[in-house]
């Protein structure tokens, strides 16, 4: 089964990559989005003074 | 005169650092005329296979901004050092772990926990975390192994040069990037686009005499802004932080927090915040330097919010 | 095969070491796992010194100074008492048990006493175990090449 693989995606914000898998005809049988990260940001500011929470989080998307 | 071959990745970011680079507002042209960017994830469509299609040291400079915090942060970040010529670490994160690093007081086991089952937020009734491979019906599809440490890049390659900041200012980065096309460029392994100072030395808030009695939080009550807030008895991790950005934070009211790392030197930022902090506290009886201490709210995420992945210990234990 | 600690011990030149010296030549009975190093003050003692020996292998730290008041530089050992106290802080987010790392004011005449405190500190790392933090360091070299 043919493949075509995207990877990254580009002109986002943030990473991905998405695998085609096509059929005889080359149609589309399936497609697959997938999210190759992961930082924790939910976990990492539990017990923080919340007055510098913003300035963290911030982080979570600089655009 | 051939133009230079530019490229610019981002591993564990947030694309803080492609915006601020995009922030030389028109001088982005002037950037286009000396150069071709190869590689640009947030602007441009090559992909992966072109990097690796590129015979080695094709590209004149990489700008490499993100932590290395799973395989294929790691990949790229090998694949990127044979590819360039100079490949720079370029943001906080590349350069010292940065705010992902914070991560590094939990392991994966924890933090998988938490996001993909117990936050309030989740739904997950199977409990399904992600696993690096994954068969489906027509192949097998693969997603990066996440590490339990977040790693700054030089921890993985050999880095030519230190863009520092969270993220780096324009004009620091139009000065590194005018060093680059000048041909201009320091000894390796320097940091660039920085002062050798700290923040003190650029800051403009009225310095007196530190006495600090009682810590404060900008949480609870409002800082004077005329006067060094260290000395007010905020928490300001200037005196430890490298200068260059204009103090910002400063200026728009708030202490450092310590974005641009610590200055050439130090084995450990937290340790030196801490050095500085306890040498202007104003207290000699045991009681109340514990009842000072237990002012403070919160320890290495304050004394060393940006740089935990380039500490000595770099994490807590497993 | 017991466990054998590895504690790094910093000195303060005036007071402590003085007092460890005395009880060398006071024949006093202590366990061998400290290893000393010998600094002019307990003031000059950066947090970093300590939380490089955790870094490097150390399974435990003791810094030891003047008692309070008896400075020879008048106040270095209260710039030593605040910093361990913040340090101490550091420490625990970093995983470390408080038992691994002391500070304790030793005079030059308490050999008894510097015996005493490299005793309960031996002992109390040895129940602790080895520090972990060699496995984070290994690591960086760890990591498969892509």
């Amino acid at each position: 089964m043919k493949r075509i693989s995207i990877d990254p995606i580009t002109r986002l914000e943030g990473h991905g990559k998405i695998d085609i898998f096509l059929n005889e005809d080359g149609g589309v049988a399936n497609c697959y989005f997938q999210v190759p990260e992961l930082r924790g940001f939910e976990k990492f500011v539990q017990g923080m003074p919340v007055e510098e929470v913003p300035r963290v989080v911030s982080r979570i998307c600089g655009v | 005169m051939a133009k230079l071959k530019l490229g610019s990745y981002w591993a564990s970011a947030c694309g803080g650092c492609d915006v601020a680079i995009l922030d030389v507002h028109e001088k982005i042209l002037d950037i286009d005329a000396a150069a071709d960017i190869l590689f640009w994830p947030i602007a441009l469509d090559f992909k992966v296979a072109d990097v690796e299609a590129m015979p080695d040291g094709h590209m004149d400079v990489t700008l490499f901004h993100g932590a290395v915090r799973n395989s294929e942060n790691e990949h790229l970040a090998r694949l990127l050092r044979r590819k360039s010529k100079v490949l720079v670490a370029f943001g906080s994160c590349a350069h010292l772990g940065g705010i992902p690093s914070l991560a590094n007081l939990y392991d994966k086991k924890e933090i998988f926990q938490y996001v993909y089952h117990d936050s309030p937020s989740t739904v997950n009734a199977e409990g399904v975390e992600p696993q690096p491979t994954t068969r489906v019906p027509e192949g097998e599809i693969t997603i990066p192994r996440f590490y339990d440490t977040v790693m700054p890049l030089d921890f993985v390659v050999d880095v030519d040069y230190y863009v520092p900041g969270c993220p780096p200012t324009p004009k620091q980065i139009w000065n590194v990037v005018t060093a680059i096309l000048a041909g201009n460029l320091p000894a390796k392994g320097s940091v660039v686009g920085a002062s050798l100072k700290t923040q003190c030395d650029e800051c403009h808030l009225k310095k007196n005499e530190k006495k600090i009695t009682r810590i404060k939080r900008i949480a609870t009550e409002q800082p004077e802004h005329e006067t060094c807030y260290l000395e007010q008895g905020f928490l300001c991790m200037g005196p430890v932080t490298r200068g260059g950005c204009d103090t910002r934070c400063q200026l728009s009211g708030v202490p450092c927090r310590g974005c641009y790392g610590p200055v050439d030197g130090v084995l450990d930022m937290g340790a030196k915040a801490i050095s500085a902090i306890a040498s202007v506290i104003e207290a000699k009886q045991e009681s109340e330097i514990e009842q000072i201490v237990a002012q403070i709210p919160d320890s290495l995420r304050t004394f060393n919010r940006f740089a935990i992945g380039a500490s000595l210990l770099r994490r807590k234990t497993l | 095969m017991t466990f054998e600690p590895k504690i790094v011990g910093i000195l303060c030149n005036w007071c402590s070491y003085t007092g460890a010296d005395l009880a060398g030549t006071a024949r006093v009975k202590y366990p061998p796992n400290v290893r000393v190093i010998r600094v002019m003050c307990s003031g000059r003692v950066d947090p970093t010194f300590v939380l490089k020996a955790f870094a490097d292998g150390a399974d435990g730290v003791l810094v030891a100074g003047c008692h309070p008041g008896d400075c020879h530089y008048i106040e270095g050992n209260y710039k030593a008492l605040r910093r361990m106290r913040l340090l101490h802080k550091m420490l625990a987010d970093y995983g470390i048990e408080p038992g691994r790392f002391r500070l304790e004011w030793v005079s030059a005449s308490e050999g008894e006493r510097w015996g005493k405190v490299v005793t309960e500190i031996t002992e109390e790392v040895r129940k602790l175990g080895p520090a972990k933090f060699r496995q984070a360091r290994k690591a960086k070299a760890a990591t498969p090449a892509a």
